[in-house]
């Protein structure tokens, strides 16, 4: 906990706001006495906080400002729900049987009915604070999430179960997210629970407080907002050296070309021209037929690599619910593409498959590899969890082909569960980019669907291969090695 | 309600109370109002569920989908012996039909046409069920009909599943 922080608190707003502009309201309060206060705060809590806060004498106890809630619903639980037929029942029996003691019994009953009736859900008035003990951790970290809550407004909570808002992308290690107390006006109750930290922005939504009366037959649904954030980025380590296609830019690099020119291995001979370099002659040739010819070989040039990652909602996909998704197979494999790929001297730029926008374009040097970490771990896009809009192919198709740079091949990274994938990444063939397709393989066997899911998967693979576009899969061993051994498959 | 009104009219009105004399028969018609109306209310609880507020599990991650999950449900509806769902069945019956097909043009290396056929007429195994499940003439094997009879299945899902294992075996026969 040494990098602790509190949360933003979001100050409330309407305290001095209500009481600047009621004043006669809270006069009449005050001069009708405790009573009539009460019975005001209790019957204005429908409207929320604001109007409770209004009746609120000026000096609040707590020095701390309570959350803005923001109501959600109120409902009665039918706990007790029959308890007065019950007892209508009994009394109605004993009248029946002549019996005065089962009429006794049926009163308990309308005691019950009557208390259950009494009494009103209240209106959370909380302080919250959450606190993360990292806000940057690495993939896989532990942090600790300490929340607390003070019950700053006047009444009591009886009955209250706070329950956090922990992002969909993490999972909880240790401690339940939530906790179930009783608050007295001041007092205030603390919970922690650990997170382990997993790739991308993880922003935590409303804290969850459900408070009900002292019967526990009415209840009150209420959100309260205290924004904490940790972003997770992991480090980039190049894996493997990946096999790019002849497509390459004017720029000398790593990618063997069929230009002749300077290089290290043998492409062509053609006749000696004045100004070639000495050391080019063949000269093997010149004391056979005493001509002058010049040994081209293959130049290497670097290539333009644009890195497409599918974030459809489609591609979170994982062959076990728990298990990691195919986007972050796809994310994390895309990393080492790009470290490898930078590394070897190509320009390498970052675009996803999403209904949210995302474009890095391809560049190079030390700001290019840390705003490409930077995209493949926290941008919307690519966050852990879909988006949940709506993917318009045409148009994402438009609107790429667009940025795409003339000269740029693409590594289209996708778990290629439906045809779509397949159908966008002949598209991009067919319009001169070359195309690699790098697929995790999220599919099983254990039932009849997922069989012929598999059996789908395998064959859009074959019909790919089939379309002259390169196809890659990986399922449990590591991605590095699916390269290298596809590298060995793969002539250039 | 008429209880209630007779109830006040009485407390105003001696006379009426006076009519409404507490005999036997008054009140044994009152204890058995009681007891039904009460049981009546009561009963309100019975097909009622309590209404809680269900916080869900915001420890758990969000859960990921398994390809092939939505496919499996599709597979049970169409499955299901019940009448109906014809065109679950007749769609999901192409879908498998043409996984069908790719794997007998590749294991033969033949034409998608003469795989189709040999699909079609049953040509392309030798389960029967399989066969069955394409075929256009072909039965059911009694051993099949009598099992999906005993538990409950439809013929259908037998036909899949044999299908399913065959295009396996065909996939994995492959070099």
């Amino acid at each position: 906990m040494s990098d602790s922080r509190d949360a933003a608190v979001a100050a409330e707003p309407d305290g001095s706001e209500g009481d600047g502009t009621r004043p006669s309201g809270a006069d009449r309060n005050d001069a009708t006495g405790s009573d009539a206060e009460d019975g005001n705060a209790t019957g204005a809590a429908g409207d929320g906080e604001r109007n409770r806060n209004a009746t609120d004498p000026a000096a609040t106890r707590s020095a701390e400002p309570s959350t803005e809630g923001n109501h959600r619903r109120e409902v009665a639980t039918d706990r007790w729900l029959g308890i007065a037929g019950a007892a209508l029942a009994l009394v109605g029996l004993g009248v029946l049987v002549r019996q005065p003691s089962l009429v006794l019994a049926g009163a308990v009953g309308v005691g019950y009915a009557v208390y259950a009736r009494t009494g009103e859900a209240p209106t959370p008035t909380l302080a919250v604070t959450r606190s993360v003990s990292d806000e940057a951790p690495a993939p896989g970290d532990e942090v600790r999430v300490t929340v607390r809550a003070e019950n700053a407004g006047e009444t009591a909570l009886p009955d209250l179960r706070l329950v956090d808002g922990v992002p969909p992308g993490l999972a909880v290690v240790d401690g339940p997210a939530r906790v179930a107390t009783a608050l007295r006006p001041g007092a205030a109750v603390t919970f922690e629970y650990t997170v382990r930290a997993a790739r991308g922005d993880h922003e935590w939504e409303p804290l969850t407080a459900i408070t009900r009366d002292v019967a526990g037959a009415r209840e009150r649904t209420t959100t309260l907002d205290a924004p904490t954030a940790i972003a997770c980025t992991p480090e980039l380590a190049a894996g493997g050296d990946l096999p790019l296609r002849g497509l390459t830019t004017v720029h000398h690099g790593r990618v063997p070309t069929d230009v002749g020119g300077a290089g290290v291995e043998f492409h062509a001979t053609r006749e000696y021209r004045r100004g070639d370099p000495l050391k080019r002659i063949d000269w093997n040739r010149r004391a056979r037929t005493g001509e002058l010819s010049t040994v081209e070989l293959r130049e290497e040039r670097a290539a333009t690599v644009v890195l497409l990652v599918d974030a459809r909602e489609s591609a979170y996909v994982a062959a076990d619910p728990d298990a990691e998704t195919a986007v972050e197979a796809s994310v994390a494999a895309a990393g080492q593409a790009f470290s490898a790929l930078l590394d070897g001297g190509d320009r390498v730029g970052i675009a996803a498959l999403s209904p949210l926008d995302c474009w890095l374009p391809p560049g190079s040097g030390t700001v290019h590899a840390a705003r490409g970490r930077e995209t493949l771990a926290t941008d919307p896009a690519l966050a852990p969890t879909p988006s949940g809009e709506r993917f318009y192919r045409s148009l994402w198709l438009r609107r790429f082909r667009r940025r795409l740079p003339g000269d740029a091949q693409v590594l289209f990274f996708t778990p290629l569960v439906d045809d779509t994938a397949a159908t966008l990444a002949r598209r991009i063939d067919a319009h001169g980019h070359l195309v690699t397709v790098l697929s995790p393989d999220p599919t099983t066997t254990e039932t009849a669907g997922r069989r012929l899911t598999a059996f789908e998967r395998r064959q859009r693979l074959r019909t790919l291969r089939s379309a002259g576009i390169r196809a890659l899969e990986w399922g449990d061993d590591s991605f590095p090695v699916a390269v290298a051994a596809a590298t060995r498959r793969w002539s250039r | 309600m008429v209880a209630v009104a007779v109830g006040l009219l009485a407390a105003l009105d001696r006379g009426i109370a006076a009519a409404v004399s507490p005999t036997s028969a008054v009140v044994t018609l009152l204890g058995v109002l009681g007891v039904v109306q009460g049981v009546r209310y009561a009963n309100a609880r019975r097909d009622r569920r309590r209404l809680l507020t269900e916080p869900g599990e915001p420890e758990r991650r969000a859960p990921a989908a398994v390809p092939g999950s939505a496919l499996d449900e599709r597979i049970a509806r169409a499955a299901d012996p019940a009448p109906g769902g014809y065109r679950d069945r007749r769609d999901l019956r192409d879908r498998a039909r043409e996984i069908a097909v790719d794997a007998v043009a590749r294991d033969r290396n033949c034409s998608r046409e003469a795989a189709a056929t040999a699909v079609g007429d049953g040509t392309w195994t030798d389960d029967p069920a399989a066969a069955a499940f394409f075929g256009r003439r072909a039965e059911y094997p009694l051993r099949v009909r009598l099992s999906a009879g005993i538990r409950g299945r439809s013929n259908y899902w037998y036909g899949l599943r044999a299908a399913i294992d065959e295009i396996e075996r065909i996939e994995e026969g492959e070099p």
